[in-house]
């Protein structure tokens, strides 16, 4: 569609891409109110990295979804697959119209992700804690091929609770695995509150450094740091796995949404439609 | 009927295969979580060093990685005890191997009381009542070591996800080594009129003495093995259900969810006669030798015959 892979200068790059992720948010607010059911908090929260995974970071072929040498996305935090939706079908791999049918009696879109009824999705995914896992499980697989393609999961700080996610990352690490990266959307909320009052991890950071991961800390909101960040991990040969940590908020651009445990699987009623999508530019 | 005792395992026997199979097959890895000198799977391994992952003792990461390598079509053997596999890592095969129908086939050792002497921790004894309630999962139970070997290939060449229940002791040699094995298929081993006795896996011996034994007393059993626990041999039972007009289902598993209640529910629609089945019954095992354990727990030759007796009693009073 009207991905434009001829941009060539950083801030241009990054402007096109938070106008993208703007794009995204709505779409992402409206399929959820056209549902009348979802997730928008945590959808939110990872809008800009998926963003700018899908629109700049990531070869893909719309055309060709299981192109044998695309880049893979595994959402583990399979509850917030509307961001995905929104990227795939306007990056063309389905069409726009389909958004409308999320969660919906033989849509496409299921309520969390399925490879295989959605076009582009890589992995299907859902049950927290397993999508690290699946992503080495890829990653272990372009190794033995020789492929260059890289692995990118998209984790929430809440689901790193699940121990197998530790199974996973040391195995990783054990595996050598420079073709994995993983993003921890760390928006500090999870379904029923604060992580930090639910169950605190401590540092992210460290439990992955020691886990023996490099690890790289942003602001999950800062389009520029996202993108060098997602660039940096991608690099070129590189023998450990990567975790970029990204601090962020859940619900992010919707201000009445933000930070708020309600809004982690609420679907907004027309009113709040009608304001979300004036405070994202709708109308622009 | 004189049958040879065994000198290998099902899990041997199975394992030795993957490892000729590996020469034919390029492409199919394996994956194993740290007990590969248990389940032999270290046979493939120092055969095939790069195909071969041991995952360490991480079952759920082993059955979701595995769903991930397999994601873009690849064939991954996992290999572990069944209780393991049936239980710890049973969400991973379930959302993430057996609702995507992905190519991952399951090397699940120490099937029922064949663990006796590890305990009840070790004995998977409601395995297939887990398994074959999974969409798109087949299971199969070879009982020697030649039908082991073909088990092997059917399980390679059954398009999805495909659990194959495998014994830790060697027991008896029921097979030649030339018999065909399909998926939803069984084999007669003998030939009756008077009671089917259904059983598959380690229990089939004890089902062949039984019959030798009632044969003793002028009762011609039918002995199916059931190697194919799903899909199972629909139209085989109800012909020979037909034929004899009773059946015994004998299992080493929990008589609740296992093959007895399938059979039970098939016959029920299509032709119902008198039934039993064998297996726990809801109840925990123990360790201990194998002879005794099954003969404590109600699923040796004994049982089967004094059960096959009382059954036969039902079938006269009609």
């Amino acid at each position: 569609m009207e991905y434009n892979g001829s941009l060539k200068t950083l801030d241009e790059r990054v402007a096109y891409l938070e106008n993208k992720a703007r794009e995204v948010r709505i779409e992402i607010v409206k399929m959820i109110y056209a549902s009348q059911s979802g997730h928008p908090g945590g959808a939110l929260s990872a809008a800009d990295m998926v963003t700018a995974l899908y629109f700049d970071i990531m070869n893909l072929r719309p055309e060709e979804p299981r192109w044998p040498a695309r880049d893979r996305f595994v959402i583990s935090k399979g509850h917030a697959c509307p961001v995905v939706y929104a990227c795939l079908a306007m990056r063309g791999f389905f069409p726009m119209e389909a958004l409308g049918t999320l969660r919906r009696f033989e849509s496409i879109l299921q309520g969390h992700p399925d490879m295989r009824k959605t076009p582009g999705l890589d992995m299907t995914t859902g049950s927290l804690g397993q999508g690290l896992s699946m992503g080495l499980g890829i990653a272990m697989e372009g190794n033995m091929l020789g492929a260059s393609y890289k692995v990118f999961v998209l984790l929430g700080d809440g689901e790193i609770q699940e121990g197998q996610v530790w199974e996973a990352a040391a195995s990783a690490s054990a595996r050598h695995l420079g073709n994995l990266i993983a993003l921890v959307d760390n928006n500090h909320l999870q379904m029923d509150g604060h992580t930090d009052k639910i169950l605190p991890m401590a540092s992210i950071e460290e439990k992955f450094r020691a886990f023996g991961w490099e690890v790289l800390s942003i602001n999950g909101h800062d389009m520029r740091e996202v993108l060098l960040a997602l660039e940096l991990a991608r690099g070129t040969t590189r023998s450990k796995p990567v975790c970029i940590v990204a601090d962020t908020v859940k619900g992010k651009g919707v201000s009445f949404m933000e930070d708020l445990r309600e809004w982690h699987g609420m679907a907004p009623d027309s009113g709040q439609l009608k304001r979300a999508l004036e405070e994202l530019g709708g109308d622009r | 009927m004189q049958l040879e005792k065994a000198k290998k395992p099902t899990r041997r026997a199975f394992a030795e295969r993957m490892k000729e199979y590996g020469s034919i097959d390029g492409d199919f890895v394996v994956f194993e979580a740290d007990i590969g000198y248990s389940t032999y799977s270290h046979l493939f391994g120092d055969a095939f060093p790069k195909r071969y992952f041991n995952m360490g003792i991480a079952e759920q990461n082993e059955a979701a990685s595995a769903a991930g390598m397999a994601s873009d079509g690849r064939t991954v053997v996992v290999c572990t005890y069944g209780v393991f596999l049936s239980m710890r890592a049973l969400e991973m095969i379930r959302s993430f191997i057996c609702y995507p129908n992905l190519n991952v086939k399951f090397l699940a050792s120490h099937g029922g009381l064949t663990a006796a002497i590890d305990g009840v921790t070790h004995q998977a004894t409601e395995d297939i009542a887990i398994l074959t309630t999974l969409p798109n999962m087949k299971v199969f139970c070879p009982a020697d070591s030649h039908a082991a070997r073909s088990v092997f290939d059917l399980a390679m060449g059954t398009p999805g996800p495909v659990y194959t229940r495998l014994m830790r002791d060697p027991l008896f040699e029921v097979y030649s080594g030339s018999e065909t094995f399909k998926c939803g298929g069984s084999h007669c081993l003998r030939e009756g009129k008077n009671i089917t006795i259904v059983s598959y896996g380690d229990i089939l011996f004890q089902a062949l003495e039984a019959a030798e034994s009632l044969a003793a007393r002028g009762v011609e059993a039918e002995v199916l093995d059931m190697y194919s626990l799903k899909p199972f041999d629909a139209d085989g039972v109800l012909a020979s259900a037909r034929k004899t007009g009773a059946v015994l289902v004998a299992e080493n598993h929990q008589r609740r969810n296992g093959l007895g209640y399938e059979i039970a529910a098939w016959l029920l629609k299509n032709c119902p006669v008198p039934f039993d089945n064998l297996g726990l019954d809801d109840t925990f095992a123990e360790s201990g030798d194998y002879p005794r354990v099954i003969q404590k727990y109600g699923i040796s030759c004994s049982t089967i015959v004094s059960r096959a007796l009382q059954l036969l009693e039902r079938k006269e009073t009609l």
